[in-house]
């Protein structure tokens, strides 16, 4: 049979029209449209991710962990899938301990995706992921975690909701803490796993470093038991005890009254998160006598043994400075002016030093001004510039107001006189590890403060006054102990002193030969102005105690050993 | 260039010999001295073609090795798809090999992070089991009491006794 010639060649320019189509489609696809198609099919394909870095651990000098990140699940739902609402919302709820209503409401919300609760506990996820229910998923979320609730939340801080530290630790050392990000550039299946032969880009992130403090578990929670019994005991409005090793400066502990949980900030008061012991200043009243006495012990212009006559009170600068209670001691040394207290009696001592040489003698010991402390929200009190005072402010400044220091200005001038002298600036770090290895903090001395004579001159002293002076009632049986109370009035808001309004404090070492804590116990406002010395004193025994027992102290006079 | 691959004697060189070979004469000598003839044509149409044909082409039509180059292009030719197919499964299985190996990996890095995830958890839980403020509560829970004073004997004290 002939072949039409006519089919042939109809065939032909339908085939050529087609091919011809074909090919204006392909080179538009592979020629015109083709960085654009590439990078619409690549953005299907393609993913860039952050991988974040995991939050270093910081841990107390022993190991114990104080603060670290776990990756918690967070529970998710994709309305849509989920079949029946009210009974997922009920079964959520019976497991989340929450009411069902909100859930529910969730589900219906018509949403694509919602979350239903963020970073549950992992009982909760296991029991729900255990429900099988269709439209359910998790995702893991990264939480700090204070496994010691409030304990040391202060000397900690907290991380905010942008994973940033604040206050304490946190807040000091973020940037070091924090680590640096890395970057995952790879192409992933339609189940998002990663492509094996696909592109693979990653810069691996940098985890932060991992800190230990140099306070001790067990002496912090001494510290806070005591801290919070004093103040439970004197209706206290607010309180601390700062722990120091005079050796090196190093903060074995630091609590804070009122607190809060480092894991409920949100919830907590404003109030409750400033650190007293380094953002509170307050006057230190009697406990101040001791570095007035150093100062003129250092300056060789008295001796523990000098005698004045106290009459009750003495004048300065046209002013009368009562002592405590009118209370008239007669012939008194200058190791009996701490066992006193004697108002008139730091008045002759500061006296026999001047005005130029006390002040000098406040800045030395590092008083009203920031200790350096490796702790964020510090503050530095204030000591008037000398060509503020008046007369008289030899006068008040000896026993202690007119100026306003920190719980742990004073606690380091008080270490400085337990180890001979030296002003050591307190640090909370004992040692961070990163990727290059382990790298030590080391102490700083900023300067000598006093001799050591007159350092062992002033053990002495404040011995005395603990076992036979007004602070008795911190003596312990079996160990020797150096320290001096102090009752400050509260300056008010128009220059004068609030009335019936106090602040306690104890300021003391032991053993007093070769001290091994430095503590400083403040209580503000105590219902009682003498009991909320005592009580001040009583924390510092209880806190003493236990701060032995763990250092396990030999003691040093007979006795039975707490 | 195309490329026919024939299994057959090549046509003209078939013609060539046809046209040197004088025409048979069936009427003379019967069939045995046809057969002659033919053998004898035979031979002198061999030798003559040995003289004229290059050497090349002489083994390559040699009836010796009975391998044309035809059948030897075939032959190479099937040998490179053959190889290429080889090579193509060889590379498939390696790389579906590879992808198996790699979903595994992040199946158990997988398996690694959410160990490590667990780890975490259970050294908080650790952490808060060994805290002082919780075993001092079960402390005081069963009744136990602080030891206010522990009595303690001077080293003097003790050789006095010896």
């Amino acid at each position: 049979m002939p072949v039409s010639q006519t089919r042939v060649r109809v065939l032909f320019v339908l085939f050529l029209v087609a091919s011809s189509l074909l090919a204006v489609r392909l080179t538009q696809w592979q020629a015109i449209d083709r960085g654009r198609l590439a990078s619409l099919a690549t953005a299907q394909v393609r993913s860039d991710e952050l991988i974040p870095a995991q939050r270093g651990i910081i841990r107390d000098r022993n190991g114990a962990i104080l603060a670290t990140t776990v990756e918690l699940r967070s529970l998710y739902a994709i309305p849509s899938r989920v079949k029946d609402k009210a009974a997922t919302a009920a079964a959520l709820g019976v497991l989340l301990g929450r009411d069902p209503k909100p859930i529910l409401d969730r589900l219906s919300s018509g949403a694509e995706w919602t979350f239903i609760h963020r970073r549950l506990p992992e009982a909760a996820a296991k029991a729900i992921a255990a429900l099988g229910i269709e439209g359910l998923g998790f995702e893991t979320e990264p939480k700090r975690v204070y496994p010691n609730d409030q304990v040391a939340a202060h000397l900690l801080g907290f991380v905010n909701d942008d994973g940033v530290g604040v206050y304490g630790v946190e807040g000091a050392y973020d940037d070091v803490l924090r680590g640096t990000p890395g970057r995952l550039v790879v192409e992933r299946d339609p189940s998002a796993r990663a492509l094996p032969v696909g592109l693979r880009h990653a810069v691996p992130a940098r985890d932060g470093a991992e800190l230990t403090l140099t306070i001790d578990l067990v002496i912090q929670h001494a510290a806070e038991r005591e801290l919070a019994a004093a103040i439970a005991k004197e209706k206290a409005a607010a309180g601390t005890i700062v722990v120091l090793d005079p050796k090196d400066g190093a903060i074995l502990a630091l609590a804070s009254y009122p607190t809060f949980d480092p894991s409920a900030v949100a919830v907590s008061d404003p109030e409750a998160l400033r650190d007293r012991a380094i953002a509170w200043a307050f006057e230190p009243g009697s406990t101040l006598k001791s570095i007035t006495v150093a100062a003129a012990l250092d300056a060789g212009l008295v001796t523990p043994a000098t005698t004045y006559n106290d009459v009750g009170y003495a004048v300065i600068g046209g002013r009368r400075l009562n002592n405590a209670l009118g209370k008239v001691w007669g012939p008194t040394t200058v190791t009996q002016v701490l066992e006193r207290s004697a108002n008139a009696g730091a008045v002759f001592v500061a006296s026999k030093l001047g005005a130029e040489r006390l002040h000098a003698a406040l800045a030395t010991f590092g008083l009203g001004r920031k200790t350096g402390v490796d702790l964020a929200g510090e503050i530095g009190g204030r000591v008037r510039p000398l060509a503020e005072w008046y007369p008289v402010d030899v006068g008040t400044a000896a026993f202690g107001q007119g100026l306003t220091t920190t719980p742990l200005q004073l606690a380091s001038a008080y270490a400085a006189l337990a180890n001979g002298g030296i002003l050591y600036r307190p640090h909370a770090v004992a040692s961070r590890r990163d990727a290059d290895g382990e790298h030590r903090t080391e102490p700083v001395a900023i300067r000598r403060a006093v001799a050591p004579e007159t350092a062992a001159a002033m053990r002495a002293m404040l011995t005395s006054t603990v076992d036979n002076g007004l602070a008795q009632n911190a003596r312990l049986a079996a160990f020797s102990v150096a320290g001096k109370t102090g009752t400050a009035q509260i300056p008010d808001a128009a220059g004068s002193y609030e009335s019936d309004q106090y602040i306690s404090s104890f300021a003391g070492f032991a053993p007093a030969d070769d001290p091994r804590f430095v503590a400083v116990v403040v209580l503000e406002r105590p219902e009682s102005r003498i009991l909320g010395t005592l009580t001040a004193t009583s924390a510092f025994k209880g806190l003493a105690l236990d701060v032995l027992r763990t250092a396990r102290v030999q003691p040093d006079r007979a006795g039975a050993r707490p | 260039m195309t490329l026919s691959i024939s299994l057959g004697p090549v046509p003209h060189r078939r013609s060539h010999a046809s046209r040197t070979t004088p025409p048979l004469r069936p009427g003379r000598g019967g069939s045995a001295g046809a057969a002659r003839a033919r053998s004898a044509a035979r031979q002198r149409a061999g030798r003559r073609t040995s003289a004229h044909v290059p050497a090349v082409s002489r083994a390559a039509a040699s009836p010796s090795h009975g391998i044309t180059w035809e059948t030897r292009s075939f032959a190479a030719a099937a040998a490179a798809i053959a190889s290429g197919f080889l090579l193509a499964a060889l590379y498939l299985s390696q790389i579906t090999g590879l992808s198996a190996r790699d979903y595994e990996v992040q199946r158990l890095e997988a398996q690694r992070d959410e160990l490590r995830r667990q780890h975490a958890l259970l050294d908080v839980q650790l952490a808060r089991l060994d805290a002082p403020a919780r075993i001092e509560l079960q402390a005081q829970r069963l009744g136990l009491v602080r030891v206010t004073t522990v009595p303690v004997m001077q080293a003097a004290e003790l050789l006095a006794r010896k």
